[in-house]
């Protein structure tokens, strides 16, 4: 049995007054075990959803074919799967049928069909993802008690729909199944990709080049297959007449969770995690108090990790008001580290779409204020990858000039990996 | 069931309304929306056998206690589950009432990080019998001195359980009879205190002591220190009872205004107390007659601090409009808290009704009570 543990960081004093309690909780697992451990197996689904639009070149199929075999091959015995050609109309490609259950349990024989099924694929049409998500959704629901769903989805190109569907497909999905997404090339929307991930409480990333393909796969599949832990819920408490500032996934990557409330009661709200291998993500949390009288105490927020209704881990969120200016000053250091990388990654983000709109100045002004952040809180992978975008002329002062040429690749690594932090360095 | 306030849905057995946070256990709207009567309110704290007095009451409620703050269910983690006040511990806050007629709070306050005031309480059932309230201010700049203060108040009580020394022929041997079982008091809180002295402190714990004991109408004060004794008959200008040993209180004896004393540089600073390092042991000794109704007050200086004046305290006792003397201590430990809760805060009471059988005089509690109080206070003096 999987187990949680939770633990807060934060400066608990706040000056006469102070209203605003931030905190870091870490929440780690452990005994995860894998999908088809204790409760997984038959209880989880994985579908792999390929683009097969017209777009996708020779080289491009080729990888995909071979990427989306390989990811079958690493399904585990007895997790529910299909695979779905996705075009303007999505094609349930395996398993062949019509009506009933749209999926079936992995074994030697299934994954081996499965693989037959995924190189007889050709590419033609256009690209309606929104179709994509449908029936994936579908298909998960043909299969009784899955407590656990989780996609793949590979696209090389954007959405070509009408505005709208896409949203409308999004909205069906959350909170139903989860969805890693990954673009090949460089014609697809970071935007677009980024939305379903970030709704499907999935990671978006790039393959610049076909041979990444297969390695990325892989490496996302197991990621799933490790997940023995299905849908977990973040809960916080905060007390009667206080507010929520926000709750923010801030490890791994930065995922803004505020709107994704859920009441549990009038003054617990509950937030999606998804599904949890053995690791460890931390969330900062903000809440604003009622101010009290110098010397009081009280709990600013619970924070617990919840599965179904059996809180399994909690942490407490504390505010102690003091007069003595040396233990209020202080900011917390990992309370300091996420605010500088989620502002990092909202640098980047804005950065980038000024550049794209021609808006330069802006672009190097917020591009400038990534590489000072970037480096300050030692994220030395979007350091590096800024440095593909612009020539750093002072980094402490974040004042950089934009590269006259830069590989559109790069620009999208940067984009797609903006959310990604690092952890403090003890 | 649903709330009887709001309407909102309660889960099974809840005590509050999650939704609108009232208390919804049996009582009925109309009942509940009344004012709050602090009289009709349970006491939060079990008494423990920390605190609880010999013959006190066993503590008559349980399963867990509602928040301190907001009458709220506590989480098991400490704090309450809807306004997330951090519950005090029961050495921060603690209430007893041994009998109807006598009870007290002993408060933390707000600005100390811990409760260094102890208070011990005895009474016998019958109102107007006999009382004996404790109290010992622990000196906040020492080790310990919150384990020491009520050690020693409790062992200052236990010397007293039993009736003064009386029938002994003259006033004079009575009077040197009783002077002896308060010596005795005071030896006992002083002992206690110094067998929790850590081995080798340089702040050796330390404590102010005064206890207030009523026997019918005699009331006898003792005190080393600056905690207080009043006698605050209804309706009428209380008296103190106690002598301070500070430097405020030698102050104004050489003519200084009390409140310029009180709240100047050293108006804390205490000249005599209890501890390892106490300078003597004799403590200022008063015998009043107190006609009721009215009420012994024995508190810390966190509560006189804010009405040094027994006027005062009488504003404070007549606002709160109770003969329920745990609705008193409540009032008295809120409006410190309310002014700053600076300092711990203790107050002990016992409620004194009129005496059924008398007649009263025209003027009777002011005169007789300042003419004894006189008297009496001249005798602590020449004690110490």
């Amino acid at each position: 049995m999987a187990e949680f543990t939770a633990s807060v960081y934060q400066n608990e004093f706040l000056p006469d007054g102070g209203t605003d309690v931030n905190a870091i909780v870490t929440v780690s697992c452990t005994g995860a075990g894998s999908v088809s451990s204790g409760s997984g197996g038959g209880t989880a689904g994985e579908i792999i959803i390929v683009d097969t639009s017209g777009s996708m070149g020779p080289q491009t199929m080729a990888a995909a074919k071979q990427a989306a075999a390989t990811a079958v091959g690493e399904i585990v015995d007895g997790v529910w799967f299909a695979v779905i050609a996705g075009s303007d109309r999505a094609m349930l490609a395996y398993p062949q049928v019509s009506a009933g259950p749209g999926m079936v349990q992995a074994n030697a024989e299934t994954r081996a069909e499965a693989q037959n099924a995924v190189a007889r694929f050709v590419g033609s049409g256009g690209t309606a993802m929104s179709t994509w998500l449908d029936l994936a959704g579908q298909l998960f629901s043909s299969i009784e008690g899955l407590t656990q769903r989780h996609a793949i989805l590979l696209t090389d190109g954007e959405n070509r729909e009408d505005s709208g569907k896409l949203d409308r497909a999004i909205q069906k999905a959350t909170g139903y199944f989860q969805c890693d997404c990954r673009g090949a090339g460089t014609d697809w929307q970071v935007e677009e990709l980024r939305r379903i991930a970030q709704a499907l409480l999935g990671t978006v990333d790039i393959i610049p080049s076909p041979d990444q393909m297969v390695a990325q796969f892989q490496q996302m599949m197991q990621a799933s297959m490790a997940r023995g832990v299905a849908d977990a819920q973040l809960r916080v408490w905060a007390p009667q007449g206080s507010q929520v500032l926000f709750v923010r996934q801030v490890a791994p990557t930065v995922e803004d969770l505020t709107a994704r409330r859920t009441a549990v009661n009038p003054l617990t709200g509950s937030y999606p995690t998804g599904a949890w291998s053995d690791e460890s993500r931390d969330y900062h949390v903000a809440v604003r108090v009622a101010a009290k009288a110098i010397g009081q105490e009280q709990l600013a927020a619970r924070v617990q990790l919840a599965i179904g209704d059996d809180v399994l881990a909690q942490a407490l969120v504390k505010a102690t008001w003091s007069n003595d200016s040396e233990l209020t000053a202080k900011i917390d250091k990992q309370v300091a580290h996420y605010t500088g990388q989620t502002e990092l990654a909202a640098m980047i983000q804005e950065g980038l779409a000024a550049k794209a709109s021609g808006d330069e100045a802006t672009a190097t002004t917020k591009l400038g204020r990534a590489v000072q952040l970037a480096a300050a809180t030692g994220n030395d992978e979007a350091t590096s990858k800024l440095r593909k975008v612009v020539d750093v002329d002072n980094e402490a002062e974040g004042t950089v000039r934009l590269k006259r040429t830069v590989a559109k690749a790069d620009e999208m690594a940067l984009d797609t990996a903006s959310t990604k932090t690092t952890r403090i360095k003890k | 069931m649903n709330c009887p306030h709001c309407a909102e849905p309660l889960a099974d057995g809840a005590a509050f309304c999650e939704a609108c946070g009232k208390p919804v256990g049996g009582a009925a709207p109309a009942a509940a929306a009344a004012p709050v009567d602090v009289s009709q309110e349970a006491s939060p704290f079990e008494m423990t056998a920390a605190t609880r007095g010999p013959g006190a009451r066993a503590a008559a409620t349980s399963g867990p206690r509602p928040c301190f703050q907001c009458g709220a269910t506590v989480g098991p983690d400490g704090y309450c589950e809807s306004c997330g006040t951090k519950q005090p511990t029961e050495r921060d806050h603690f209430r007893e009432q041994p009998v109807p007629w006598v009870a007290g709070v002993c408060d933390r306050g707000i600005r100390h990080s811990r409760n260094e005031d102890a208070m011990a309480l005895h009474a016998t059932a019958q109102g107007g019998d006999r009382a004996v309230l404790v109290v010992l201010d622990g000196v906040s700049n020492t080790d310990d001195s919150h384990l020491a203060s009520l050690a020693g108040a409790k062992a200052a009580r236990d010397v007293l359980l039993t009736p003064l020394p009386a029938g002994m022929g003259t006033d004079e041997s009575r009077n040197s009879a009783v002077k002896r079982v308060f010596s005795d008091s005071v030896q006992a809180a002083q002992a206690a205190i110094v067998a929790l002295t850590p081995e080798g402190s340089t702040k050796p714990p330390s404590a102010t002591y005064v206890v207030g004991v009523l026997e019918g109408t005699r009331l006898y004060v003792a005190n080393i220190g600056d905690s207080r004794a009043y006698w605050l008959p209804d309706g009428q200008p209380g008296v103190q009872l106690s002598v301070d040993d500070s430097v405020a209180q030698a102050q104004i004896a050489a003519g200084m205004d009390r409140k310029a004393a009180e709240e100047g540089p050293q108006g804390h600073a205490i000249t005599r107390w209890l501890g390892i390092d106490a300078p003597d042991l004799v403590p200022h000794l008063t015998e009043t007659v107190v006609t009721g109704p009215g009420w012994v007050l024995v508190c810390s200086d966190g509560l006189w601090n804010y009405a040094s004046e027994p006027s005062l305290l009488v504003e404070q006792v007549t606002a709160a409009a109770t003969t329920d003397p745990m609705a008193l201590a409540v009032a008295l430990v809120a409006f410190a808290n309310g002014r700053g809760g600076q300092d711990n805060i203790t107050a002990a009471l016992a409620r004194v009704e009129a005496a059924p059988t008398e007649a009263a005089p025209a003027d009777p509690a002011a005169g007789q009570n300042a003419a004894t109080d006189q008297q009496a206070e001249g005798e602590g003096q020449a004690d110490g």
